[in-house]
């Protein structure tokens, strides 16, 4: 007689539009407007590489030391340096990243030993050509540029 | 001027000016609503992208279809292609002819109104079936056939649902109707004893299938028959059938607005001292809490443009808040907004069983159909013939 009754004053009919209604709340909607906000990714994300300079003389960190390339299991990173005759040091002429051929594994990041190589948690790294996804040391050193989206 | 304006076919002449030069922006906001309304249900944001949370999406849209390729199949019958989308446009537009905007405002009102929208309706059917069949695609053909059988289904159980409420109304003449509500003190949809609620309902599933929306949208099954009827139409011509669908949409709900839930009329109408709450208090409260809306919507905005549409419509809103504000004004424009205030109602509760209610099967769409609707339509009218007779017998004894 229940079920009766619940089929002829369809009850289930209105639990489900009582659903429908109850969601309607405009603060259950978890939608990200994605080039407007951007989602906050995880603090041990592995995303576009960096090669870090000094906060205040803006010289790179980096000592060309080659041991970023030697770890890299795809080889993928070139470092060119010179030695300077009169310091008797090593200094960086250019510096490589193919981030096409890149997998993230960060083991170029565990090798470098002054902290001037890292992989940051930028992740829009889209280039309209294979060859910009090489990314030489200008590039590596102000990081990606996303456009900012204001409405 | 003088005689211009006494001439009685002036007035029907700029109101239907006003409803062809203005319903597509209508539909347009339709289904506006309904893809907001279906992306909160969805938990989802809609559009937002054009205009202040995507206000000015509709002007998008149509300006896109207008772009649009005009490509005919080249298996097409080319004439009947043509003409489908134009006959269901037409007959769709044509029916608001008779349609009781308000006591004032409408087109003419014809002793056989309801009839003459009912027929309108039926002709526009054939339109969805010549679109279908013309477009020499199974799927078009399929879900023209489809919405042929699900006409001359659901169409049964909605003219014994009208003819109910017809019956306790007395007349035909859709202005007719509202005034035998008015003279009787009550909505049809509660008369009776509330025995009338039954064809309400009715009319309402009914009225959802007729017009192929969810659940009952077989014709347009996207999972089955891509499009359905309009699968092989772009462009203009499926923005006209897009037109005639949601003027259909917006004339049934006219039609149970005025037959069961008292067109112009506010509720209570013959209680006076609610008069002020329902044609004063009520109307202010919605557009002022509309308006106060878009002052939000004002504020939390970045971009001034957007800023600024958001303004002219919290603006406009205030205006309304003034404009019934005024007793000359109010009087005029009352049962317009009493009118389009139930429509909305009706046409947000299409959109909410949309997204509610899962499509139903071939077969069950007809069992639901001829076994349940029909004999349940046939039963409430015999049931209110007999609840309104016995009510004249114990009237005259003294009862």
């Amino acid at each position: 007689m229940k079920e009766f009754l619940k089929a002829v004053f369809w009850v289930d009919l209105a639990k489900g539009l009582w659903v429908t209604l109850r969601n309607q709340n405009p603060a259950y909607v978890c939608t990200e407007e994605y080039p407007r906000e951007r989602p906050a990714v995880a603090e041990r994300y592995r995303g576009a590489p960096r090669l870090n300079v000094h906060p205040e003389t803006e010289q790179t960190l980096c000592i060309a030391c080659n041991l970023c390339a030697l770890a890299c299991p795809e080889q993928l990173i070139v470092v060119g340096s010179q030695r300077n005759e009169e310091t008797r040091r090593k200094e960086l002429t250019h510096f490589t990243y193919d981030t096409s051929r890149c997998m993230f594994c960060g083991l170029c990041e565990d090798a470098c030993p002054v902290d001037a190589l890292e992989l940051t948690q930028d992740f829009e790294m889209a280039s309209f050509t294979r060859e910009g996804a090489i990314w030489d040391r200008q590039m590596l050193e102000e990081g990606p540029l996303p456009t900012e989206y204001k409405f | 001027m003088e005689e211009i304006l006494s001439n009685p076919y002036v007035f029907p002449l700029i109101v239907t000016t006003l409803i062809v030069a203005l319903f597509p922006l209508v539909a347009g906001y339709i289904v506006l609503l309904e893809r907001k309304v279906l992306a909160d249900m969805q938990v989802r944001l809609g559009p937002m992208r054009v205009g202040p949370y995507g206000f000015l999406q509709p002007l998008a849209d149509a300006f896109k279809l207008l772009l649009k390729e005009d490509i005919i199949p080249a298996g097409a019958d080319k004439w009947i292609f043509w003409f489908a989308p134009v006959l269901s446009t037409f007959t769709a537009l044509t029916a608001f002819a008779v349609i009781p905007l308000s006591d004032k405002f409408f087109v003419a009102d014809v002793n056989i109104g309801i009839l003459f929208i009912l027929a309108m309706s039926s002709v526009g059917v054939l339109g969805l079936i010549l679109g279908g069949w013309s477009s020499n695609s199974k799927y078009s053909l399929l879900g023209s056939l489809r919405s042929a059988a699900q006409m001359v289904s659901y169409e049964v159980p909605l003219g014994f649902s009208l003819v109910t409420g017809l019956m306790v109304a007395g007349t035909l003449s859709m202005q007719g109707i509202v005034r035998s509500q008015l003279d009787q003190g009550v909505w049809v949809a509660f008369a009776n004893g509330g025995l009338m609620l039954v064809p309400a309902v009715l009319f309402m599933i009914s009225a959802i299938a007729e017009t192929n929306r969810a659940p009952f949208d077989l014709p347009e099954a996207e999972s089955e028959i891509v499009a359905g009827f309009h699968t092989e139409y772009s462009g203009f011509r499926f923005a006209l059938f897009f037109l005639a669908e949601y003027a259909s949409i917006f004339v049934i709900s006219s039609i149970g607005v005025t037959v069961f839930w008292g067109g112009w009329l506010r509720p209570f109408p013959n209680v006076e001292s609610l008069g002020v709450v329902f044609n004063y208090a009520f109307p202010m409260l919605v557009f002022s809490i509309l308006g106060l809306m878009c002052l939000r919507g004002v504020i939390k905005l970045m971009l001034i443009e957007q800023k600024a549409v958001m303004a002219v419509v919290g603006g406009a809103m205030f205006l309304f808040v003034l404009l019934f504000a005024i007793p000359a004004m109010n009087e005029l424009i009352i049962g317009l907004f009493w009118f389009l205030f139930k429509v909305f109602v009706i046409v947000y509760s299409f959109i909410w069983f949309r997204g509610t209610f899962p499509r139903f099967r071939y077969d069950q769409l007809m069992r639901v159909g001829w076994t349940y609707l029909i004999p349940i339509s046939i039963g409430a009218l015999i049931v209110n013939a007999f609840a309104m007779v016995s009510g004249e017998i114990l009237e005259v004894f003294g009862y």
